[in-house]
């Protein structure tokens, strides 16, 4: 890794106190030269202290702001400090920093704006369930129609960012959700962002917050998020 | 005259509505720009209170046989637009809380820091002065 290139790693973190200390410290065996932020969404548990004895600044957001309002303050601070590449990770432990080398490799070579770590691009051991494949495929045509681009992963939290990608961010992060519109905000500004491959682990504690409640609003609310971004004007 | 009928109480009623809205105004309690639509929609039951007629002619004109049911109409209308305009300024709200709180927690994480630094920088001044002596 380029010892000139700046990179902060961004997690956003809720009740995570289980898993957030490995995935610091993992992300910190990779290199030396990469900062961590942990922002702090109102958790209730240990999160903070034990993100700040693995070594990781903390950022204390005073309630829950949610995923959105939590990685954009990543994205404020990665703007404000000035960093050149910011990567998005989640604090459960199922983004394999070792392929964080691979994750920015095309922003370094200056290839693409934004890179999205994906389980589909080759065939990996990431097994999903049904309801979750069925989301994927309808927004990964979602996208395609939209953007005219082929996504395979299109609701992957492991992403890097250029500095484009970062000051945009800063000024604009859908609240809840935020995964699928992000691509489709990329593209429809005139950026660029490719897929590379990952290997997904299942998540080390916590919970997933998707129930099929959830699910349907998520499919509605992005579904229109999208296809309402398509005509706004570039 | 029977003076309790519905056309005085409601006249009654839209006049004390339109003093209590005031009177919130006055106690800056509401706004002045979020007072306007309900004084408006006050002055607006006064009027149609008073003159009935004009909303029977309204009622007329349009074809409605039933002329409370344009009052119906009208009131539903002015809810929707309200509780429209209502959302709009909550969205706008809930952006800059989120954007507050963002900025907040940022500013709070760079004192915090600058904090850190100082008192390590004292703490490296004692100990030069301690080799000095």
């Amino acid at each position: 890794m380029k010892p000139d290139v700046r990179v902060l790693v961004i997690i956003p973190a809720y009740n995570e106190e289980g898993s957030i200390g490995d995935v610091i410290r993992n992300i910190r065996a990779v290199s030396a030269n990469i900062d961590v932020v942990v922002i702090n969404d109102g958790s209730k548990d240990l999160t903070v202290e034990v993100a700040q004895a693995a070594g990781a600044t903390v950022v204390d957001l005073p309630f829950n702001l949610g995923i959105g309002g939590a990685m954009q303050t990543g994205y404020l601070y990665a703007y404000q400090n000035d960093y050149d590449i910011a990567i998005q990770t989640d604090a459960d432990g199922q983004h394999d920093p070792s392929y964080i080398p691979n994750l920015i490799r095309p922003i370094v070579d200056g290839e693409v704006n934004f890179v999205v770590g994906s389980r589909y691009v080759e065939k990996t051991t990431y097994r999903s369930s049904a309801m979750r494949r069925v989301g994927m495929i309808f927004f990964a045509n979602l996208i395609r129609l939209v953007t005219k681009r082929r996504v395979t992963d299109p609701t992957s939290g492991f992403r890097a960012a250029d500095r484009n990608i970062i000051r945009m961010f800063a000024d604009y992060y859908p609240v809840d959700y935020p995964e699928v519109e992000v691509l489709v905000h990329i593209a429809r500004n005139g950026y660029s962002f490719k897929e590379i491959s990952v290997e997904m682990s299942a998540r080390q504690a916590g919970r997933s917050s998707i129930t099929p409640l959830k699910s349907i609003y998520y499919m509605v609310k992005v579904g229109l998020a999208v296809m309402i971004s398509a005509t706004r004007p570039r | 005259m029977d003076f309790f009928n519905i056309y005085s109480i409601s006249i009654l009623f839209s006049i004390f509505f339109v003093i209590f809205v005031l009177s919130l105004v006055r106690r800056r309690k509401l706004r002045e720009q979020y007072s306007i639509m309900w004084l408006i929609l006050g002055f607006v039951t006064v009027l149609v209170s008073l003159k009935t007629n004009w909303l029977e002619a309204l009622a007329t004109y349009l074809g409605i046989y039933y002329a409370p049911s344009l009052l119906f109409l009208i009131a539903l209308l002015f809810c929707f637009a309200y509780l429209l305009h209502l959302t709009l300024v909550i969205s706008k709200l809930s952006d800059r809380v989120v954007r507050l709180t963002q900025e907040l927690a940022l500013t709070q994480r760079t004192a915090h820091q600058e904090q850190e630094q100082e008192s390590d920088e004292k703490l490296s001044a004692k100990a030069e002065g301690s080799v000095k002596l």
